[in-house]
């Protein structure tokens, strides 16, 4: 997936989620669907709050688990489209407009 | 159980009103087949001692407002209105119990409260509460405990009241049969089944025991909001409430193994 500079990432607002044992239960009302998140993708997770692009994401991974900035940059990005796939976040252009 | 006739306009409706959990339903209808059959159906839920949420059988024309909360299942249809609750084409009181067990599930949500695809049985004055999807072994570990313990074989109600959890017995039986004990008890844990050569028992974390509710629990809407809310509610069981992977033989022993 290539995404332009512009864009920033935000939590998909119909989802249902809680932290538990330092991982994050997501729940899509749609089709009941539960997703699990592990410690860094519940720290992306909580990270994403419809204003940061991927690799200001990824400045935050470095800050927090001390892994070097094209890694952190390589796996912000797995893990965001791994998300994108699951509909579990979507993309805002720098208009504002939302895609999944 | 209170019967009193109802001028509807339509015909005389009777009303009889059930306590489920401690939700109070006041089920109005003109359907004297229909009403003997619930009445037998649900009558160990009759003490309904506060106002019970009225709701209207096959009452025709609906309010023109856009209904709060809606469901339907063959043909059969639920619709909450701020005004009054509805149950329309009920031709049988199958229609009806699967309606009621949409609408609790439905009003729980309010009451910190959940159904959930289990057996609940009673010992030494706590509830034991066995989880899991069809043929896992709820009804096997009903018919395995003391008679007169039993308060559900298939679907649970679990309230947090006062800081702590109960379990409620429900008229919700896997082979509907009338029954069910009106009874509830403070919950000593929630063991997730599985049918084995031996009897063990292995304690789980919250996550495990989240994992271990959602697929069980009873829950219709679609609606973001109040999925949240249950979410919220789930999570605060599995950290609160004891949970258990039950590997168990069919026979009794397995309550030897079950911590007290």
């Amino acid at each position: 997936m290539s995404t332009p500079a512009a864009v920033v990432w935000q939590k998909n607002p119909d989802l249902a989620w809680r932290e538990i044992d330092d991982e994050t239960v997501i729940i899509s009302p749609h089709d009941s669907v539960m997703h699990e998140l592990n410690d860094t993708g519940s720290f992306l997770w909580k990270s994403i709050d419809g204003k940061k692009s991927a690799a200001e994401l990824a400045e935050l991974l470095v800050e927090n688990y001390q892994v070097a900035p094209d890694i952190a940059l390589s796996d912000a990005q797995a893990l965001l489209e791994e998300m994108s796939s699951r509909k579990l976040v979507v993309t805002v252009s720098a208009t504002g407009g939302v895609s999944p | 159980m209170s019967t009193p006739l109802v001028n509807s306009g339509r015909g005389p409706r009777q009303q009889f009103e059930l306590s489920i959990g401690r939700v109070t339903f006041g089920l109005q209808m003109s359907d004297r087949k229909l009403f003997g059959a619930a009445s037998a159906r649900y009558r160990a839920f009759t003490d309904a001692a506060r106002p019970p949420i009225k709701i209207a059988l096959n009452h025709g024309a609906l309010p023109a407002a856009a209904a709060d909360f809606a469901y339907e299942f063959e043909g059969a249809a639920l619709r909450v209105f701020r005004s009054e609750i509805r149950f329309d084409g009920v031709r049988n009181q199958y229609a009806l119990d699967s309606l009621l067990r949409v609408l609790l599930s439905w009003k729980l949500l309010g009451r910190r409260g959940f159904l959930l695809h289990a057996a609940t049985v009673v010992r030494d004055g706590k509830a034991y509460i066995f989880t899991g999807r069809s043929g896992a072994g709820k009804s096997t570990v009903a018919s395995l405990s003391p008679e007169g313990s039993v308060l559900t074989d298939e679907i649970s109600l679990l309230r947090r009241e006062h800081g702590m959890w109960r379990a409620y017995g429900t008229p919700f039986w896997g082979e509907f049969r009338a029954g069910g004990l009106n009874i509830s008890a403070p919950v000593a844990g929630v063991f997730r089944l599985v049918q084995a050569a031996e009897n063990r028992v292995t304690p789980l974390r919250p996550l495990a025991i989240l994992r271990s509710l959602l697929p069980n629990v009873l829950f219709f809407s679609a609606e973001a909001e109040a999925n949240r809310r249950l979410l919220e509610i789930l999570s605060q069981a599995a950290t609160e409430i004891a949970g258990y992977n039950l590997a168990f033989r069919n026979n009794p022993t397995f309550w030897e193994v079950l911590p007290s």
